[in-house]
């Protein structure tokens, strides 16, 4: 895993690297400190030739000075003369001022955060409830019913479902939030009001994944034979059910979970666009819009390390919540 | 050889005589008389098959191959069915729209555009026109003064297509000491007729007389008085003793010069508070004593009201009916089915162009996908060992890139590429940048699907026997294990294109493709532009929105249909 991300990391390096600075998000706002951190952070050069005065250096030559600035963070002298620490990440510009991207994605995460906790406390009971359900009433109406509307619900894309709640809600009830409210007290009561919307249009996908999910998995250990050995021992349907089948669908179910912990912390992009959340999300959208490059390197490698620390929980989980399979084949 | 094989046959032939003879004794037994198993009269006894060979005889059923199969086990999954015949409706809607669409016709560079005509309602045309149902108005509860504002026109359509109802209200409230009087009139208000009349600029002696031609030809009228707002401005300033500079006179000039009033023809006065002093940015429609507002054309000096004005360099400023000089100009009346943009474009047109440009990304990135997977899949899977594991690695590295990262550097590499975008166009790079971003790992998944159904059949038997007769890997590869795995195969092959469309879609909603400089448009960008207008004007969020979800519910809908036609383990489940 470690080689993967590395290769991955050098791979992304060099594509963002390459890619032509852009004014606006670069040297717009403050073209003399612009340039003397360009050069300590070793990724430009003094070059009277040039029409700015200072060229790009080859990008091999700035990984090497990107390596060396991550582990030993150097110094230069500002514009006004005063010695300044360099940032292991290099600079967002996009914000007013330059700032580390790493500070600013701590500042974005809350928001994110707790608008996924929310949506997993929403979806998850209600999702796997309704599977257990489903599965229950396998080839009933109420499962057929269901069925399909998890189908359907499955197939439209989330930003259908913000759309939606938004213009029913905030245009039609005139629901005061139609996006999520100023400031940034999290966990006040206006805020957790205004964040319903949000969670809802995320929670819909997720409640009929979970649902379907659940369903296939229960209605598998359902037909089990050792669902009818336990039936005959004497245990009563619900007991059956209970202890036996569902603990056993829980197998592929858990893990599933545990990967989705980790991913709480990744927005979802379309839905802090939408209710304009100033999330991590919105941060990497805007990081792409603005051509923001550091920033945009920095959060990609952050999702792409989310997907695979995530990847690596749920193949280890499996191990823990079920004996039976062992990951790598050890002596036995 | 020969002999030997002769002989095994009349050892079979004798074999299955006489099985065939002992089940005729037990089972059919014509009389019902008992006898001893050793006294049974002679007659009663006859050959079987005497007069027939009974082997190669051929099937009297017609035979039923895998595709025939499939299809038969696809027509019974009704929403299957329904899913590809929208499918079909939604693909023919997409291709044949921008044909039939006069607006397509109009040569523009960004396509068919009107701002006059931005964010109207949709519309069916005349056909249902003064309905309430469809016919581009919609239904509001107005006070006398925004009322008298719809209630004059000097355009032929009038403003309120529908009069529904007039209300006293009297709001009393003894809390606080408000004691409020007012009509509210409940009219729907026509989207279109709003445009009214415009002032066109620079139009050359023979344009206009062209316009006159027509005029007699059709007998409509399009050309309009003109209307002199700087001469009344400055009458309403010097009459009531105001600057014309001040912020009264101002706020009242940028009425008359922004939407929704630049069509007025008549005084507007600022409203009055208590004190009789005007309140700056109100406005009210000046009534006379016979109820009628009053106009203010702009007249000679003979008191003849002037229908041109010179602009000063040989063209005249006319004003015009905007809804007949739409015709004129482009041969059909302006009626948008969809409803239009924020910039005056057709939801229709663009929603049919930007299905129709889904679709071709979804099915042919789905097919190079589909391509390069197998092949890949194949060889992984077939060979195993160091190769599978050092392409597994391969696959784990590329799919963990997101197509985000990627679309972003291309869009951006390829947009400031010059030479490029000089040899393929904006839209060129557009569709190029897509390409590369969604093949890049779009194979991946088809590729893993490959690899375990290789797994799957490589080590089965028969696999084996045609090796050992010879068989090379190709045939092995092509003939015998791909064939099992097409159903499979194809499976994920449809479910990759509503993905595509998804990702698509995302991708142009959030803006990171930029569809504003090229030709081409989609649903994404349409959902994107209709967000900002949610509250005044959802058409244009709902169109794109139903047509999108259609198109996903049915596409996953077919593809497990697929799924299940393919699989043929469930076949004859359900006879």
């Amino acid at each position: 895993m470690i080689f993967t991300f590395v290769v991955i990391f050098i791979i992304c390096f060099c594509l963002v690297r390459l890619l032509p600075i852009s004014q606006a998000a670069g040297p717009g706002k403050d073209p003399e400190n612009f340039y003397l951190r360009m050069v300590a952070l070793g990724r430009m050069q003094v070059d009277k030739t040039s029409a700015t005065g200072y060229s790009e250096v080859p990008v091999i030559q700035q990984f090497w000075s990107f390596i060396k600035n991550l582990f030993a963070p150097a110094t230069y002298i500002d514009s006004d003369g005063v010695t300044q620490t360099l940032s292991r990440w290099g600079y967002s510009y996009s914000e007013s001022k330059a700032m580390p991207p790493d500070e600013l994605l701590w500042e974005r995460v809350p928001p994110t955060i707790l608008l996924n906790v929310y949506s997993m406390i929403v979806s998850v009971p209600i999702g796997i409830g309704l599977g257990i359900f489903m599965a229950l009433q396998k080839n009933k109406w109420p499962d057929h019913v269901l069925s399909v509307v998890v189908m359907l619900v499955i197939s439209v894309p989330s930003f259908i479902y913000a759309f939606l709640l938004q213009y029913l809600f905030c245009y039609v009830f005139n629901w005061p939030y139609s996006t999520i409210a100023n400031g940034t007290n999290w966990l006040s009561p206006e805020m957790f009001v205004s964040m319903i919307l949000p969670i809802l249009s995320m929670s819909f996908g997720s409640i009929a994944g979970y649902a379907r999910y659940t369903r296939a998995e229960l209605t598998e250990v359902l037909t089990s034979d050792f669902m009818l050995l336990a039936r005959t021992k004497g245990l009563s349907r619900a007991q059956a059910t209970v202890r036996h089948a569902f603990r056993n669908s829980l197998v592929p179910i858990f893990p599933m979970l545990l990967g989705e912990i980790l991913g709480l912390l990744s927005g979802s992009m379309i839905i802090e666009k939408i209710f304009a959340v100033p999330g991590v999300g919105a941060l990497y959208l805007t990081s792409i819009l603005m051509r923001d490059y550091d920033l945009f390197q920095f959060l990609s490698m952050f999702y792409i390390s989310i997907g695979l620390v995530g990847g690596l929980i749920v193949d280890i989980s499996y191990g823990i919540v079920d004996p039976r399979i062992r990951m790598g084949g050890g002596k036995q | 050889m020969k002999k030997l094989f002769t002989n095994i046959k009349n050892f079979f032939k004798k074999l299955f005589k006489k099985e065939v003879n002992t089940e005729v004794v037990q089972s059919t037994h014509p009389v019902r008389k008992q006898y001893e198993l050793n006294d049974i009269p002679q007659e009663l006894f006859s050959l079987a098959h005497q007069d027939e060979s009974i082997h190669d005889t051929k099937f009297e059923t017609k035979p039923v191959s895998f595709i025939k199969d499939a299809m038969h086990r696809f027509a019974k999954n009704k929403a299957s069915v329904v899913a590809a015949i929208l499918i079909a409706i939604i693909s023919l809607f997409a291709i044949i729209e921008p044909i039939v669409d006069p607006k397509n016709k109009v040569q523009s560079s960004l396509g068919f555009q009107d701002t006059y005509y931005s964010e109207v309602l949709p519309s069916l045309g005349d056909a249902t026109r003064g309905s309430g149902f469809w016919d581009g108005s919609k239904k509001v509860e107005v006070r006398q003064d925004q009322y008298d504002f719809m209630r004059f026109t000097d355009a032929k359509r009038p403003i309120i297509s529908k009069f529904i109802k007039k209300e006293h209200i009297v709001v009393d409230s003894k809390f606080v000491h408000l004691r409020e009087e007012y009509d509210l009139y409940t009219v729907r208000q026509d989207s279109y007729a709003m445009v009214g009349c415009q002032n066109i600029n620079a139009q050359t002696q023979e344009q206009i007389d062209a316009i006159k031609q027509y005029e007699i030809e059709k007998g409509v009228t399009i050309l309009k008085p003109i209307v002199d707002v700087e001469g009344y401005i400055n009458r309403f300033a010097s009459e009531n003793g105001l600057s014309v500079t001040s912020t009264i006179v101002n706020n009242l000039k940028l009425i008359y010069n922004n939407r929704p009033y630049n069509y007025a023809y008549y005084e507007i006065v600022p409203k009055k508070n208590d004190n009789g002093d005007f309140i700056s940015g109100t406005a009210q429609v000046v009534i006379d004593e016979n109820d009628n507002c009053v106009p203010i054309y702009l007249q000679d000096s003979n008191g003849d009201l002037v229908y041109q004005k010179d602009d000063g360099n040989g063209t005249y400023t006319i004003r015009v009916d905007y809804y007949e000089y739409f015709t004129y100009m482009h041969g059909f009346e302006p009626a948008y089915i969809f409803g239009a943009t924020g910039n005056g474009q057709d939801i229709c047109l663009k929603l049919a162009k930007g299905i129709r440009f889904s679709l071709m990304l979804g099915i042919g990135i789905s097919l190079i996908n589909f391509i390069i997977g197998l092949v890949y899949g194949a060889i992984s899977g077939y060979y195993g060992g160091v190769a599978d594991l050092i392409m597994e690695r391969v696959t784990d590295i590329i799919s963990t890139i997101p197509t985000i990262i990627i679309m972003t550097v291309c869009s951006i590499q390829f947009t400031n590429n010059v030479s490029l975008k000089a040899s393929i166009g904006a839209t060129g790079v557009l569709i190029l940048s897509f390409l590369v971003a969604f093949v890049y790992n779009g194979w991946v998944g088809v590729a893993s699907t490959t690899r375990m159904q290789f797994y799957r059949f490589k080590g089965q038997e028969y696999v084996l026997a045609s090796r050992t007769l010879g068989a090379k890997d190709g045939r092995l590869i092509f003939k015998h294990i791909l064939p099992n795995a097409a159903g499979t195969l194809v499976t994920s092959c449809v479910l990759m294109v509503p993905s595509v469309i998804f990702s698509e879609s995302s991708l142009s909603f959030l803006g990171i493709v930029d569809f504003t400089f090229s030709g081409i448009s989609s649903v994404g960008a349409l959902l994107d532009e209709g967000q900002k207008y949610l509250s005044s004007a959802p058409h244009m969020v709902l169109f794109p929105a139903i047509v999108i979800s259609i198109l996903m519910i049915s596409f996953n809908l077919l593809g497990n249909g697929l799924r299940d036609a393919f699989n043929t383990s469930l076949r004859g489940s359900e006879d």
